[in-house]
């Protein structure tokens, strides 16, 4: 860390990212539910469910914490920089037509994909600078939403849908590219927090809808509120 | 967030099967600066710079079809807008800026130096890291749990602070072994301490120092050369009871058990005892309690509840000359000792199990006579068990006669004083 001496290039970064985003693809998957005799998957969509509100709890106090320690304009509440190398995160931003009318499947594989990608880059947050506490929060965040996936794909597994695997073939490359500054690293940072934050709202309107689904319809007359819009 | 069309990475996530297109844009690595979405460069990039230093810096719009131009661009570091005297146009593409006797950044991530279109939005950005190089660390001190492991702690250097991200790191070697190793278990025990969990050598002196490193250089600190045998701590004594004795009202009995890690090894243990009143936070401590696993605390007042805590030395462990580290103090033990009107003063030292108050020329006379007694007459059952059986029982009658009296004897009866 001597004064001078080059950063490494971004190349490297993005390729040590691409290695972690095909480890966590080949992650075992979760054993499926045993469906015979089970109370069916409503408790799992339930615990999901439950599991991104805490989720968004925890990603609150953390990007408090990460964006001051940014330090202003990023903990600035009105402040929005333009998505430059943001292009690759999974946007959860989407029409609401087109998101009432995803299926079951899509709509899980949608959520586990986005998942397995944010943590991917999460972890890759390389943050040598930050203090002890906050790398450990950021670690702490990182199983929690290991949690939420594991439990995305007991739904699945559930509900008999296969999990998303990635396609034989498809090997991690380092590729150069040009010096990544560390203020547009920066802002990939804030980018990433926010998109989770995003995904957090959509996942829990996305598990709300499918437990009012896999719910038994009550006896007496039925009452159906649509969700308008998020 | 605008809710407008998705992008297209997320269309084609929507189309099963979706993966291919993320995962290769995972993979080669997103589009970064000069997709054409960037309209704007700073130059320097991201430098590192000595407090009170200057910093002459540009911001150069590309070629952009709109015709932005150096005009109305604007700075702002760390979200304050500087003034525009510091600003000056170089060229029709190019805005220039000056600082001068820059001050250590607000945070160690960097200070956040921003050039703005005219109506605000950000064209780009550079971190300024300004700060000073670390100092010598020292003070560094090291303890060795059982001569299992070594944990060790220093002071960093900088009285104030560096203001940029100074990285520590403890290294250590044999002295007569060339190797240097690096301790890899940082903020153990704070946040400039570090832990060696094992592979520690015995009867040979280890080398041990202290790197800082940051953006602007490095310093090392002092070797401190140790022995881990001199260094050793253990856990403090288990299984502390403390008990009445009889009916006693200044006196309690502390027991403990030597600490189990190194009861294998030779050694003599000292240990230390405080307590203290209930309500107060004065401790009260019994230095110099060598080799023994029980104490008793006299000159205490009656009717009081006390804490109690203990704690070992490992002295002289494997014939090392030195005094070892004491350990943390035992969980406080709490007992309390029976009423009585009469008040006694503190005391401060063990009494042997014979149970003598510590102060009383009348005690120390009745020690004498009975240690006379003993070489001269007959009478050797005669102790100072027997003698504080005799007070004890006095007490007791002593209460029973006011109780038939009915009434409570103001303090100053019976003949001996604490």
């Amino acid at each position: 860390m001597l004064p001078a001496a080059g950063e490494p290039a971004a190349g490297d970064s993005w390729g040590m990212l691409a290695c972690l985003c095909a480890v966590l693809w080949h992650l075992p998957a979760v054993p499926a539910l045993n469906r015979t005799g089970d109370p069916g998957p409503g408790p799992s969509i339930q615990k999901t469910y439950d599991l991104t509100r805490y989720l968004e709890h925890q990603l609150r106090s953390l990007a408090g914490t990460y964006l001051n320690y940014l330090g202003p304009p990023f903990n600035e509440p009105d402040f929005n920089p333009p998505r430059l190398g943001a292009e690759t995160l999974p946007r959860a931003t989407v029409n609401l037509d087109v998101w009432r009318s995803l299926n079951d499947k899509l709509r899980l594989t949608q959520n586990y994909e986005a998942y397995s990608h944010l943590l991917c880059y999460l972890r890759g947050l390389d943050r040598q600078a930050a203090t002890a506490e906050l790398r450990r929060s950021l670690a702490h965040f990182c199983t929690s939403l290991q949690g939420l996936l594991g439990s995305i794909a007991g739904v699945m597994a559930a509900l008999g849908y296969p999990l998303p695997q990635p396609l034989p073939g498809t090997e991690p490359t380092r590729a150069p590219g040009p010096a990544h500054s560390d203020f547009l690293q920066k802002m990939d940072d804030f980018w990433l927090l926010k998109e989770l934050q995003t995904w957090l709202w959509r996942s829990a309107k996305d598990f709300n809808r499918l437990k009012k689904k896999t719910q038994p319809p009550p006896a007496a007359v039925t009452l159906h509120l649509e969700a308008h819009g998020f | 967030m605008p809710a407008g069309r998705p992008g297209p990475a997320a269309q084609s996530a929507r189309r099963p099967p979706p993966l291919l297109p993320l995962l290769l844009l995972c993979v080669l690595g997103a589009p970064r600066a000069g997709s054409g979405a960037h309209t704007a460069v700073i130059s320097p990039q991201d430098p590192t710079l000595l407090i009170g230093s200057s910093l002459q810096a540009t911001c150069s719009v590309h070629g952009d079809p709109s015709g932005a131009t150096a005009e109305g661009l604007y700075w702002t570091l760390n979200g304050r807008r500087l003034a525009p005297e510091l600003s000056r146009v170089l060229n029709a593409s190019t805005l220039a800026l000056a600082l001068a006797n820059l001050n250590g950044s607000r945070q160690q991530s960097g200070d956040n130096l921003v050039c703005h279109a005219r109506d605000g939005s950000i064209l780009a950005g550079s971190c300024l890291y300004v700060g000073l190089p670390p100092e010598k660390p020292f003070n560094i001190s090291c303890w060795s749990k059982n001569m299992k492991d070594l944990t060790c702690r220093w002071t960093p250097g900088a009285h104030g602070e560096t203001f940029l991200h100074t990285n520590y790191s403890l290294k250590y070697k044999l002295r007569w072994y060339g190797q240097d190793n690096t301790c890899e278990e940082y903020h153990t025990v704070g946040p400039h301490s570090c832990h060696i969990p094992k592979d520690l050598a015995l009867f040979t002196p280890y080398e041990i120092w202290v790197e800082a490193t940051n953006r602007l250089g490095s310093a090392r600190s002092d070797v401190l050369t140790l022995d881990i045998l001199d260094v050793v701590t253990t856990d403090p004594p288990p299984d502390v009871h403390v008990s009445r004795v009889g009916g006693l009202e200044d006196q309690l009995s502390v027991r403990w058990v030597s600490p189990p890690a190194l009861k294998d090894f030779l050694f003599q243990a000292k240990y230390q005892i405080r307590y203290r009143v209930e309500d107060s936070v004065d401790w009260k401590v019994v230095d110099d309690v060598s080799n023994q696993t029980s104490c008793r605390l006299a000159g205490l007042k009656p009717g009081t509840v006390y804490f109690v805590q203990v704690r070992c030395n490992p002295f002289g462990i494997y014939g090392s000359k030195k005094a070892g580290i004491w350990s943390e103090w035992s969980h406080p033990t709490a007992a309390s000792t029976p009423r009585s009107e009469r008040p006694g003063p503190g005391g401060g030292a063990c009494e042997p199990r014979g149970g003598e108050p510590s102060s009383g020329p009348v005690r120390r006379e009745l020690k004498q006579f009975l240690g006379w007694l003993k070489k001269h007459a007959y009478c050797s059952n005669l102790s100072f068990r027997l003698y504080d059986q005799w007070r004890a029982w006095m007490q007791k009658s002593h209460k029973t006669r006011n109780q038939d009296e009915g009434i409570l004897p103001s303090g100053r009866r019976g003949t001996t004083r604490g």
